[in-house]
C-alpha cells in the first residue's frame, strides 16, 4: 500500500529480530505509543 | 461412530480425557464428537455417565487454567502466537481484547461452543487480569454445560446417532467424493487469492548492515524506519529500532497523510 501510495518503501530483511542480531541499537518504546488494553482488575 | 464406540468401549476414560484435554490446550480435536461418542457409550452402559462427565470437565479445565496461567505470566506473546492463525493477526489481539471485556463473563459461558473462542478465552481472561477465583467459577460452568450437552445428546440419541453414522457408511463413496472435491476446491481457491495478492508480494528488501551503513552516512536524513507492528506496543518492556516511528497497520490510509514522500521508507516487523 505504500508503494501505491507513492512512497519509496523497502522491508528490512529479518525485522526487528534481525537488527537486535546485529547488535544495533534499540530503544524503549515510548509510553506514549503504547496500546492500553482493559483490564478485569 | 461404531468403530470409535468400540475404541471407548476398551479405553473409553481415559481416551475422551485425551481429546477433551488436546482440545482445552487448542489442539484441533474434535472434543464435542469424543463427549457425544462417550454418551452414546454411557447410553449402551459401556461408561458410567457421570465418571464421564466428571473427566471430561477436570480434562477442560486443567487446559484452561494451563492457559490462563499462559496468558496471565506470558502477557500477550501468547495471544500474539494464537492469532498468528487468524485471518488479520494484527487486529486479532485487540479486537479479542475489547470483545471479551465487554462480554468477557458471558463468554467464558459459551466459549466453548464457539471454535477459535474456546481457545482464546482462558489465555486472555489471564492477559487481563481476571481475578483467578472468579475465571474457575465460570470456566467450571462453562465447562459443565458444555460436557453437560453433548454428553446428553450422546445418550439421549445414542439409535438416531448409529442410524446416521450407517447412512454416513452407505454413502461413503459419495461423501468421499463430495469432500474430495471441496479440497480440491478449497485449494484452487487459496491458490487464486495467492495469485490475486501476489503484486503486494514483490516489495523491495534491504538488508540490516545496508540501513546501518545508510544511517551512519550523509544519507540519514533520508531515511525513515517505520515500525508496523501492532502487537509489539501491549508490553512495557518492548523495543523498537532507535529512531522508528511507530505506523499503526490498521489504519495505514489516515498515518500515511503524515508521513514524508521524498524520503525513503524502511519498515520492519517482529
Amino acid at each position: 500500500m505504500l508503494r501505491e501510495e507513492g512512497f519509496n518503501a523497502f522491508v528490512i530483511v529479518g525485522g526487528l529480530a534481525a537488527w537486535r542480531k546485529a547488535g544495533n541499537p534499540l530503544e524503549p518504546v515510548p509510553r506514549d505509543d503504547l496500546v492500553k488494553l482493559p483490564t478485569f482488575s | 461412530m461404531q468403530p470409535l464406540l468400540s475404541l471407548i468401549g476398551h479405553h473409553g476414560y481415559i481416551l475422551v480425557f485425551v481429546i477433551v484435554l488436546a482440545e482445552a490446550l487448542g489442539l484441533p480435536v474434535p472434543a464435542a464428537v469424543a463427549l457425544v461418542a462417550g454418551g452414546a457409550a454411557a447410553a449402551a452402559g459401556v461408561l458410567g455417565v457421570y465418571r464421564l462427565l466428571l473427566l471430561a470437565v477436570l480434562a477442560m479445565l486443567l487446559g484452561d487454567c494451563l492457559l490462563f496461567v499462559a496468558g496471565r505470566y506470558m502477557g500477550w506473546g501468547l495471544l500474539g502466537f494464537l492469532c498468528k492463525l487468524s485471518v488479520n493477526p494484527e487486529t486479532c489481539i485487540l479486537r479479542s481484547a475489547e470483545s471479551f471485556y465487554k462480554r468477557g463473563k458471558a463468554t467464558l459461558l459459551f466459549a466453548k461452543f464457539i471454535p477459535g473462542i474456546n481457545t482464546m478465552a482462558p489465555p486472555l481472561a489471564g492477559s487481563m487480569k481476571m481475578p483467578l477465583d472468579t475465571f474457575l467459577r465460570l470456566d467450571l460452568a462453562g465447562a459443565t454445560l458444555y460436557a453437560t450437552v453433548y454428553v446428553a445428546v450422546g445418550f439421549l440419541f445414542r439409535d438416531f446417532l448409529v442410524s446416521v453414522m450407517r447412512g454416513f457408511q452407505t454413502a461413503g463413496r459419495a461423501v468421499e467424493g463430495v469432500t474430495v472435491l471441496a479440497l480440491i476446491g478449497y485449494a484452487l481457491y487459496r491458490v487464486w487469492l495467492y495469485r490475486k495478492h501476489a503484486v503486494y508480494r514483490v516489495v523491495p528488501r534491504i538488508q540490516v548492515d545496508e540501513v546501518t551503513r545508510r544511517l551512519a552516512s550523509e544519507d540519514k536524513e533520508k531515511i525513515l524506519l517505520i515500525d508496523v507492528r501492532s502487537h509489539g506496543y501491549y508490553d512495557a518492556e518492548t523495543a523498537r529500532i532507535k529512531g522508528s516511528i511507530r505506523l499503526e497497520p490498521n489504519k495505514l490510509k489516515e498515518e500515511l497523510q503524515n508521513i514524508p514522500k521524498d524520503k525513503d521508507i524502511y519498515v520492519y516487523c517482529t
